[in-house]
């Protein structure tokens, strides 16, 4: 028990205070760092010209890539939530990227993302539709690291077909009785019933898509979040403020208060989703 | 795709215990074609699945320069099995492997032992503020690990632990994962009293019965976190990222990464790169399917875990 009081303590309780305290400071790792008070956040919304584009290829992201996870993992696990042969086939070839290692299938997706000889423009080419530029391409660049992010989509698929498992078939049963169509037996019985998985995984989804990194640096040609600023998240860009390549001195005050505004937007969209999911979540005891 | 989920389970022909007449007559025709469109979706989302990866072992197979070839060719002409060995070896494959699996290892044993431990402690211990310290190790499960990159990394470097294995490795071993140690103790509240309570009378104490009667006992708990802090572990790529800077200490996470990115200053050989890129996903691979069901039961784990 002892030790992990002491981790506790060293990892959570420590660092919190810590980057609270650099957000408020200029600091280089080298040198004590200063108190400049808000100063740090007065840059962030004002002169840095690459904040706000960061802010927006994080939301970018995440308005694309959540809802269609979500969407696409429910419709699969509809999909596979059924005795048919060759169902588990199918479950466990969805699932089989996910369990790939990140940085493989992320290398792996630059290169079927190549303008020339990729994949991706291949197959475009075969069925006779516009080819893209992708990765290189500012408006297509985050799109492309949506369709990697949602090439394991089977995280997803895998909790939703649990919590479809768990739903009870006499409930189908009643309902087929009554008359109920498929369409309004999925609506009335099947989405209510996993109401509260379907809240617990806007949350996760949320606060990981919010928290992206790897993908948009090993993906952006520059590694930095290029094109331009348009793969720059703020993870991104908290990484290379806080940690540039050789030469380049740390700005660790500066990339702590652009932490601190990454944590407050997740701590808002999980209040805000724990105050909301009350009102659209089924419960089947009156607590 | 919103259809019913058991509308086509009566087309399987399971066991049922009415006499079945209608095995010799042909099938309505509807469920038929609904069968039938089910292995057309099943076959389309299969091999959008899966065609990224065929064409990968595609490129790990060609020839330097057939991998540039315009119009590109989706098989190649002649197998170039040469490149298994040749590509792990450009890349100082081995050496990066080897570094893997020591952090990989020591960090996974070290995660599901302190949790273990913790949850045995949190779940049959009594000890003032236990209630507190199980609140505040759920609480820090939500705190998103951006906010300790800075400070841990001041942290590590100021004690001398830049460019070292150790802050890979001794935060697993600290319970730096919350995660665990709840996934821990509800599984140790699950476990009767009247056991440990007979481990007692036989003279047994708590480390005795940690090691001798719960460790056995929660094998499947143990065995799903191993195999989530390995794909952790095994994953990870921003702290090797931030905290490793020599090359020689890099795992195959960040070693892989950089010959892609502009780090190694060239455009690396996609078929070389690809074959040693297979071989990096054979761990995993491997474990999934010997461990498909705690595989499974883990990612379950987590997306429940605020169920109860």
């Amino acid at each position: 028990m002892a030790p992990a009081l002491v981790g506790f303590t060293a990892f959570v309780v420590y660092p919190l205070i810590r980057s609270a305290y650099f957000a408020l400071t200029r600091y280089n790792g080298l040198t004590a760092p200063t108190f400049v008070g808000l100063d740090n956040f007065r840059r962030m919304f004002t002169t840095d010209p690459s904040f706000w584009p960061s802010v927006r290829a994080t939301l970018l992201l995440v308005v694309l890539y959540v809802p269609l996870s979500l969407v696409i993992g429910l419709a699969l696990a509809v999909f596979c939530n059924r005795h048919m042969r060759g169902v588990r086939m199918v479950r466990t070839l969805i699932y089989l990227p996910v369990v790939l290692p990140v940085v493989a299938t992320i290398t792996l997706w630059k290169f079927v993302f190549n303008p020339q000889v990729g994949l991706a423009n291949q197959v475009l080419s075969w069925l006779h539709l516009p080819t893209s530029e992708w990765l290189s391409g500012s408006g297509s660049a985050i799109p492309s690291i949506v369709i990697v992010m949602l090439w394991s989509v089977g995280s997803t698929m895998i909790i939703f077909l649990a919590a479809l498992q768990a739903v009870p078939t006499e409930l189908y049963d009643a309902a087929r009785i009554d008359g109920a169509g498929p369409r309004t037996v999925f609506f009335r019985i099947t989405l209510p019933l996993i109401s509260p998985i379907m809240v617990l995984q806007v949350v996760l989804q949320l606060v990981t898509a919010l928290q992206t990194f790897n993908q948009p640096k090993i993906l952006s040609p520059d590694n930095q979040g290029g094109p331009g600023f348009s793969t720059r998240v703020l993870m991104l860009s908290i990484y290379n403020h806080g940690f540039p390549t050789l030469g380049r001195v740390a700005e660790f005050g500066y990339a702590s208060a652009q932490v601190w505004v990454l944590f407050l937007v997740i701590v808002v969209v999980i209040a805000a989703t724990a105050r909301f999911s009350s009102i659209w979540t089924y419960s089947d005891h009156a607590s | 795709m919103t259809t019913h989920p058991d509308v086509t389970t009566a087309a399987e022909p399971a066991p049922s215990p009415q006499p079945t007449p209608a095995a010799t007559v042909p099938r309505p025709p509807r469920r038929t074609v609904r069968t039938a469109s089910w292995y057309a979706v099943a076959l389309l989302i299969s091999s959008v699945m899966v065609l990224p990866i065929l064409w990968m072992i595609g490129i790990a197979l060609k020839g330097h320069s057939a991998v540039f070839q315009i119009p590109p060719r989706l098989l190649p002409d002649e197998f170039h099995f040469e490149n298994f060995i040749d590509g792990p070896k450009a890349i100082h494959f081995p050496r990066l492997l080897l570094n893997s699996l020591v952090i990989t290892g020591l960090s996974v044993m070290g995660g599901v032992m302190t949790s273990m431990m913790a949850g045995y402690a949190l779940s049959r211990l009594r000890f003032p503020g236990r209630k507190v310290w199980f609140y505040a190790f759920v609480g820090s499960m939500m705190l998103p690990p951006v906010v300790g990159i800075i400070p841990l990394f001041q942290l590590f470097k100021d004690i001398g632990w830049y460019d070292t294995w150790l802050p890979l490795i001794v935060p697993a071993w600290l319970g730096g994962n919350p995660l665990f140690i709840y996934l821990a103790r509800q599984y140790f509240l699950s476990v009767p009293y009247s056991i440990d309570e007979a481990a007692k009378m036989d003279g047994a104490g708590h480390v005795r019965i940690f090691f001798s009667v719960m460790l056995p006992i929660t094998r499947p708990a143990w065995i799903t976190m191993a195999i989530l802090a390995f794909q952790f572990s095994w994953n990870d790529y921003l702290n090797p990222l931030i905290y490793l800077y020599s090359s020689e200490k890099w795992p195959l996470s960040v070693g892989m990464a950089s010959f892609v990115t502009g780090f190694a200053g060239q455009t690396p050989d996609w078929n070389l790169y690809m074959a040693a890129n297979l071989l990096y996903m054979l761990p995993p691979l491997a474990v999934f399917f010997v461990a498909q069901r705690y595989f499974i039961q883990g990612l379950s784990a987590l997306g429940t875990v605020n169920q109860r």
